[in-house]
């Protein structure tokens, strides 16, 4: 872009800076020399306070209350305790010390299990083995038990008849998995960590 | 408890530190200061009101329930104003989708559906539904922004309607800041041709 009108014409930079109210001497001269770029210069300038002139929108009324119901704000109360035992811990040189000697006990337990676990694998081993052995033995016991407690009830013979026809059986294994899958629904309902509640969060 | 007072002078990055620590009325002040600009933004963008404020609500319940992913030497407002294009972009990317189809939209129902949905390719007329929500949201220049590719529009409203500068643009956009310069020119050149008889 010079003076000379008929040699370049206003840039993108060029229009830039004029919108943001840079008045440079090459670029005022080039525009008094220039009806197409005066014009080009008018047309932006309109543009831009159009532009600026739009409304700001707001959403309804009710909006942040939307939102916030389904934010989980942090507990700040378990925060604050996190950050009070933090403190506590590097507040002295002595809370320090206790603390790496606590942790110095458990990771030097914790080789050592290692250690020990290495040199003595065939001690283990054995070990194992016999408990393993053991625990099949006794589960047999347990379950053969069981199985002849269960056939001498009362009810088993009724339970049995119940079973033998397959249209039953499903009938039944849809109502125990039922009862399954609602079991599991009510655990995880009881085991959800709580959040904070929000006030109003469900208007 | 700061009060309303004393959140409204602190700055983004202090209020997001208190939303860490578990303050909801740093999330209550986060939603104050940017419910306007960002709800603005999508309306413009998506064109229909009750799209816009469910984007809205979509931006802030995302970005407030990863406040602690937010980086502070980052700047908040090119962070939810991101998420918030992000959405925009998303939805618009759809629609197009369904829109763009020769057969009609594999949503419509009925016939009728299927011929109202089953648009040329490059057809970009608006639609009575635009024109109306177009005179809602008030005049020709919101008429003309409509027109614009989404990209373009985005770039153009966030700044001269925000009025973000061109780095901050690019960041929002994830744009180099060339791109975004070029489309902003190119922008305010469909403008001005769109609204070229309002000067004359």
């Amino acid at each position: 872009m010079t003076g000379d009108s008929s040699l370049s014409h206003l840039g993108p930079d060029e229009l830039d800076a004029w919108l943001a109210g840079i008045r440079a001497p090459a670029l005022v001269r080039h525009l008094d020399a220039c009806p197409s770029c005066l014009e080009l210069v008018r047309a932006e300038e309109a543009l831009s306070a159009q532009l600026g002139a739009l409304p700001i929108h707001s959403p309804g009324v009710d909006f942040a209350d939307r939102v916030m119901a389904s934010v989980h704000v942090p507990d700040p109360f378990a925060i604050r305790a996190l950050q009070a035992a933090r403190r506590r811990l590097f507040a002295s040189r002595k809370s320090v010390a206790i603390a790496a000697s606590v942790a110095i006990v458990l990771l030097g337990s914790m080789m050592g299990s290692v250690v020990w676990t290495l040199a003595n694998r065939d001690t283990l081993l054995a070990a194992g083995s016999w408990l393993l052995g053991e625990a099949g033995r006794w589960a047999w016991v347990g379950l053969r038990g069981a199985a002849l407690n269960l056939i001498e009830q009362p009810w088993f013979s009724g339970f049995r008849s119940l079973i033998d026809a397959p249209g039953r059986l499903a009938l039944a294994s849809a109502a125990m998995s039922l009862m399954y899958v609602s079991g599991i629904v009510a655990l995880r309902h009881l085991l959800a960590v709580p959040t904070q509640r929000v006030p109003h969060a469900n208007q | 408890m700061p009060s309303k007072a004393e959140l409204a002078a602190r700055s983004d990055q202090e209020i997001v530190a208190l939303a860490r620590a578990g303050e909801e009325s740093a999330y209550r002040e986060l939603i104050r200061r940017y419910e306007r600009p960002l709800f603005s933004l999508l309306y413009r963008m998506v064109r229909d009101r009750e799209l816009a404020e469910d984007l809205a609500q979509e931006t802030f319940v995302k970005a407030l329930n990863a406040i602690e992913s937010y980086r502070p030497e980052f700047k908040f407002s090119s962070w939810i104003f991101k998420i918030a294009n992000n959405a925009a972009i998303d939805h618009l990317r759809r629609r197009e989708l369904d829109t763009l189809s020769l057969e009609g939209s594999p949503h419509a129902e009925t016939p009728e559906a299927v011929e109202a949905t089953a648009l040329q390719i490059g057809d970009r007329q608006e639609s009575p539904l635009d024109t109306v929500e177009a005179r809602e949201l008030g005049g020709q220049i919101e008429q003309a922004i409509g027109q614009l590719r989404p990209e373009y529009r985005s770039c153009i409203l966030l700044r001269h309607v925000e009025g973000r500068a061109y780095e901050e643009i690019a960041e929002i956009l994830n744009l180099p800041l060339g791109t975004v310069k070029t489309y902003i020119h190119r922008a305010r050149n469909e403008l001005r041709q769109a609204l070229a008889h309002l000067r004359q």
